[in-house]
């Protein structure tokens, strides 16, 4: 998609209707509406000016409908409420009347004046008409926009194919999409089809995942690609080019799995399936259900290295001629509008906790190696025996929490290793009744349904519980019995227990190649290395970048149940964006305009969305309109003023500063918020009646990261005793991690400040969230307060020496009036 | 993870290994054998047989799996493998297919 040119309409003269709304009490009991609208009637381009009681109401509308017909108004300005609330409202009012929404304006008097300051009317009501002034000003340089519609491919790519991407690819194939489920092992089924039982029903895992996993491997919409990994991904929502390397298997699809191959096969390693509790072949299958039910050679293992030849052994076995040494890896390129991420999660390695053993000690197992221990298809037979005599054991011990709730591995509850330990406590306990077991705990979390049940269940059939997770545990070499010491945090007593065998209930972590998932899909990680979704509780399975969906352990540690319900509904949202075929862009996006770029790259550097790339021949920064998220940060960023964000340009931006600063600005302070954070958190403020001193006049932009250190120096030098940026709190940016870019350009305003020898307390910077109304009104008597102490001495000097850099052509789109 | 454990069914399994025989002065310095064993277990020696060749030297004795394929690539003749023993398995191997 080539970037559109920025828009420069021809010259119209503004025809502006201005609506000043009393909101029955709610603003006219302060403010005085009828003053307000006089007030505004006499700003240069205003056609007409009404005060109404609800502008809202369906009359209120029509009024609007009526007025942009009758007076051929191209400009409609509403002093009212939130935008956050009604500008749907009113755009879809205007369009109605054939007036481009783009060209809607609202003055929030209501959230940020008449509730905020109930007791002060004069100052409520000076405060609307800057609110108002400032209004009409932008409205002028508003320009008509059409929003960009994108078409939607209808293929979907599910990455991982554990039982969350099962499910997902299921979903979808059902809904009638063709999916490619990609998955790195040679089969499909993910840790459920390493596991024994499940709790907190007791089912046997492999057979309720063994039907799914033939269904997707049948299924006439899904192209199950095994031991394939993704390479590349280009595009955005709708529309992305994946690179797939698809290894090669050496072993044909003919395989009927008859098992001859192996036989003779003379290499062997420990079987990963197993958890290297057994050994396989080079020529393997890594476990009797798997779907492809195909064999494959490990390539490292098997004897013929670099295409030369050194055995022959499974081709001359194979009666159906499936081998082929010289298979080769295939890269495919996949056109697909969705993308799931269900790579799922890795199982934490005891070995750095020293005091346990692991490693050390043969009867120090992991949680893991037990449930291939206890599996009837497993090494043993589903016999529990201690590694180092094949014994059954007497005594057993589990240890939960290990790698999990510690500073010193994962800090965070891996969620399913408390249930994970009862339900083997009970199968233990159904197979050797006589078994003594231990269970040392931290607290037992039994949270689900079910789960509570399933705990006293084993609490009856006598499993004891301890809280206190044993410091150490040492080994008698003679019999390598185990001896655990500890403290009993219930009784404030130490124990010493001798145990036959130790049972590690080891945490999960994220994938250890969960970066490169993360690179080449421009996603975010939280702290603990899982993906970050949109928002934690109304996005839980989207992601930042549109068109990408989480499913599973990827997102955080759940069990099946959890991350199947999580995978039908990212199977839903990728549905939606399918069945419409088309997305939507807000046209608030980035453009380049190509004679002012100068092929700096700094634009590229600072987009959270890395949609943008220089050209490989000029260098001209090229912004993809279909992924760009509107977050403006790459247009303060610009030094050669290059970039304008539609909708919210630079002249918009200066043209609200001037109107701030018209009338006494050494009285007043500009405020820069954020669409998603500070602003809401001011108008929660608003809507909670906190009361605060009135000198703010804020400017709304979609992202903090919009905020030029030019906008703020400018605001200075126009005489304003303060100036406040804020966004949401670092970690919580709607656009990623655009308020870092924040921080960064107010940090150098404030070296600046000091370099100069001004105060540079006149310049705050807050991060202030949604729900912080009461932060928000803090830091407004905060900067009152500055205000007060701010000397004309100290202004006029701001004004005269904080002038703007020399820089390259284009620089200081600041007004020339 | 990387595996430590003695797998349970190690006792059943066993590596061959095979005895290397080089025939020195058959050797006319190819390199074939040492370039393609799938274990490396040749290099080439450092001092010349009669005809002027360096022949391949056994360094990684006991890692022979007795493939024969140096047996069958040599031109010359010069190199075979027979069957010496066939090895258990150790924990130390478990941990070397770790490695790789
Ligand atoms: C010891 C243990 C016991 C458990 N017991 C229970 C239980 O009794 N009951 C219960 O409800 N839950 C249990 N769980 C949890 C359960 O295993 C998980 O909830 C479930 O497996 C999560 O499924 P998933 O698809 O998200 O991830 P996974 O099962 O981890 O599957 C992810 C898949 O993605 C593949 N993959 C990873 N990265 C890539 C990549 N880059 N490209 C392509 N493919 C990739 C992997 O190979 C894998 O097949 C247990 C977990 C453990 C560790
Ligand atoms: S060719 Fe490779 S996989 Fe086949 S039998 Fe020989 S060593 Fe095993
Ligand atoms: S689920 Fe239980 S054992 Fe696992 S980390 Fe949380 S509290 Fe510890
Ligand atoms: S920085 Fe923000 S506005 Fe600029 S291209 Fe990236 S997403 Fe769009
Ligand atoms: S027999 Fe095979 S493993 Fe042994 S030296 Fe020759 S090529 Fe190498």
């Amino acid at each position: 998609m080539t970037p559109k040119k920025v828009q420069r309409k021809e010259k119209e003269e503004p025809r502006i209707g201005v609506y000043v709304c009393h909101c029955g009490l709610n603003i006219g009991g302060v403010v005085d509406c009828a003053r307000v609208a006089e007030f505004a009637a006499g700003l240069p381009g205003v056609i007409l000016s009404k005060d109404n009681l609800y502008t809202c109401s369906e009359p209120g509308q029509e009024l609007i409908k009526a007025d942009i017909k009758e007076h051929r108004l191209n400009r409609v300005v509403v002093a009212s409420c939130t935008p956050r609330l009604h500008e749907p409202t009113f755009r879809a009012a205007c369009e109605d009347a054939g007036l481009n929404p783009y060209l809607f304006e609202m003055a929030n008097i209501r959230e940020h004046c008449s509730w905020v300051h109930l007791h002060d009317k004069e100052a409520a009501t000076e405060k609307a008409k800057d609110l108002v002034r400032m209004a009409v000003a932008r409205s002028k340089l508003l320009a008509a926009q059409e929003p960009l519609e994108v078409p939607v491919t209808r293929k979907a790519l599910v990455i991982g194919g554990g039982v969350a991407g099962i499910q997902a690819a299921l979903d979808l194939a059902d809904s009638g999409y063709k999916v490619y489920l990609i998955e790195k092992d040679p089969s499909i089924g993910g840790r459920m089809a390493q596991i024994d039982k499940t709790f907190p029903t007791m089912d046997c895992s492999i057979c309720i995942l063994a039907p799914k996993m033939s269904e997707a491997g049948r299924h006439p919409n899904i192209e199950l690609l095994t031991l394939s990994e993704i390479e590349g991904v280009e595009g955005y929502v709708g529309n992305f080019t994946v690179q797939v390397r698809k290894k090669a298997r050496f072993v044909t699809d003919s395989c009927t799995a008859c098992g001859d191959c192996v036989k003779v096969c003379p290499q062997v390693a420990p079987d990963e399936f197993n958890a290297g509790l057994s050994m396989r072949r080079a020529i393997y299958m890594s476990f009797a259900q798997a779907v492809p039910s195909t064999y494959q050679i490990d390539m490292d293992l098997c004897l013929n290295k670099h295409g030369i030849i050194a055995c022959d052994k499974c081709f001359q076995a194979c009666q159906r001629q499936c081998v082929d040494y010289s298979q080769q890896d295939q890269i495919l390129t996949l056109d697909v509008g969705t993308i799931i991420v269900a790579t799922g999660v890795d199982v934490y390695d005891p070995t750095p906790l020293t005091e346990f053993g692991y490693r050390k000690f043969p009867n120090v197992i992991t949680s893991l190696e037990f449930e291939r221990l206890i599996n009837a298809g497993g090494p043993s037979g589903g016999n529990l025996i201690r590694p180092s005599d094949q014994k059954i054991p007497k005594t057993v011990a589990f240890l939960q929490c290990i790698g999990s709730r510690s500073k010193r591995s994962n800090i965070y509850c891996s969620n399913i290793c408390c249930m994970n330990t009862i339900k083997d406590a009970l199968l233990i306990k159904e197979h050797w009744p006589e078994t003594k077991i231990l269970v040392f705990y931290i607290d037992i979390r039994a949270f689900g349904k079910g789960f509570e049940d399933l705990f006293q269940r084993a609490r009856r059939e006598g499993v004891s519980f301890i809280r206190g997770v044993p410091g150490e545990i040492i080994e008698d070499p003679e019999t390598n019995s185990l001896t655990l010491i500890g403290e009993d945090t219930l009784l404030s007593q130490l124990y010493r227990y001798e145990v036959d065998m130790a049972i590690l209930s080891v945490g999960i972590e994220p994938r250890k190649d969960s970066p490169v998932i993360q690179r080449l899909l421009n996603l975010s990680c939280a702290a603990d290395g899982f993906f970050l979704e949109a928002h934690p509780k109304l996005r839980p399975v989207d992601t930042p970048t549109g068109g990408i969906f989480l499913a599973g352990c990827a997102e955080g540690p759940k069990d099946i149940k959890d991350s199947v319900t999580q995978a039908s509904a990212a199977a839903s949202r990728a549905n939606i964006l399918m069945a419409q075929g088309k997305v939507i862009v807000e046209a608030i996006t980035a453009v380049v305009d190509e004679t002012l770029c100068q092929g700096c790259g700094m634009c590229v550097k600072v987009c959270p969305y890395s949609t943008i790339r220089e050209d490989p021949e000029t260098k001209i920064a090229q912004v993809t309109q279909a992924s760009c998220a509107g977050c403006g940060t790459c247009v303060a960023e610009c030094p050669f003023s290059a970039i304008t964000q539609r909708h919210f340009t630079d002249a918009q931006i200066f043209a609200q500063i001037d109107a701030i600063t018209e009338e006494a600005p050494e009285t007043k302070a500009v405020a820069f918020c954020c669409n998603w954070c500070s602003y809401a958190g001011a108008d929660f403020a608003g809507v909670s009646r906190m009361q605060y001193p009135t000198p703010i006049r804020i400017i709304r932009t979609m992202c903090s990261g919009r905020i030029s250190t030019e906008f703020i120096e400018y605001a200075f030098r126009r005489g304003a005793a303060a100036v406040l940026v804020s966004g949401c709190h670092i970690g919580d940016c709607h656009y990623i991690n655009a308020n870092h870019q924040t921080e960064k350009r107010v940090n150098r305003v404030w070296k600046k400040m000091e370099r100069l020898g001004l105060d540079k307390n006149r310049l705050q910077l807050a991060w202030i969230s949604a729900a912080e109304g009461n932060l928000f009104a803090r830091k407004m008597k905060e900067i009152d307060e500055i205000i007060q102490g701010v000397t004309p001495e100290e202004i006029e000097k701001t004004k005269q020496i904080l002038v703007p850099k020399k820089k390259g052509k284009g620089e200081g789109t600041e007004p020339k009036e | 993870m990387k595996f430590w454990r003695l797998p349970l069914d190690a006792g059943s399994h066993s590596i061959p290994i095979g005895e290397l025989h080089i025939i020195k002065d058959r050797c006319k310095g190819c390199g074939f054998c040492i370039e393609f064993c799938p274990n490396q277990v040749l290099k080439e020696a450092p001092e010349f047989n009669k005809k002027g060749y360096h022949p391949p030297l056994v360094t990684k004795q006991g890692e022979c799996v007795n493939c024969n394929l140096c047996e069958i690539i040599c031109p010359e003749f010069a190199i075979y493998s027979v069957l010496k023993e066939y090895k258990e398995l150790t924990a130390e191997d478990i941990a070397g297919y770790s490695k790789k």
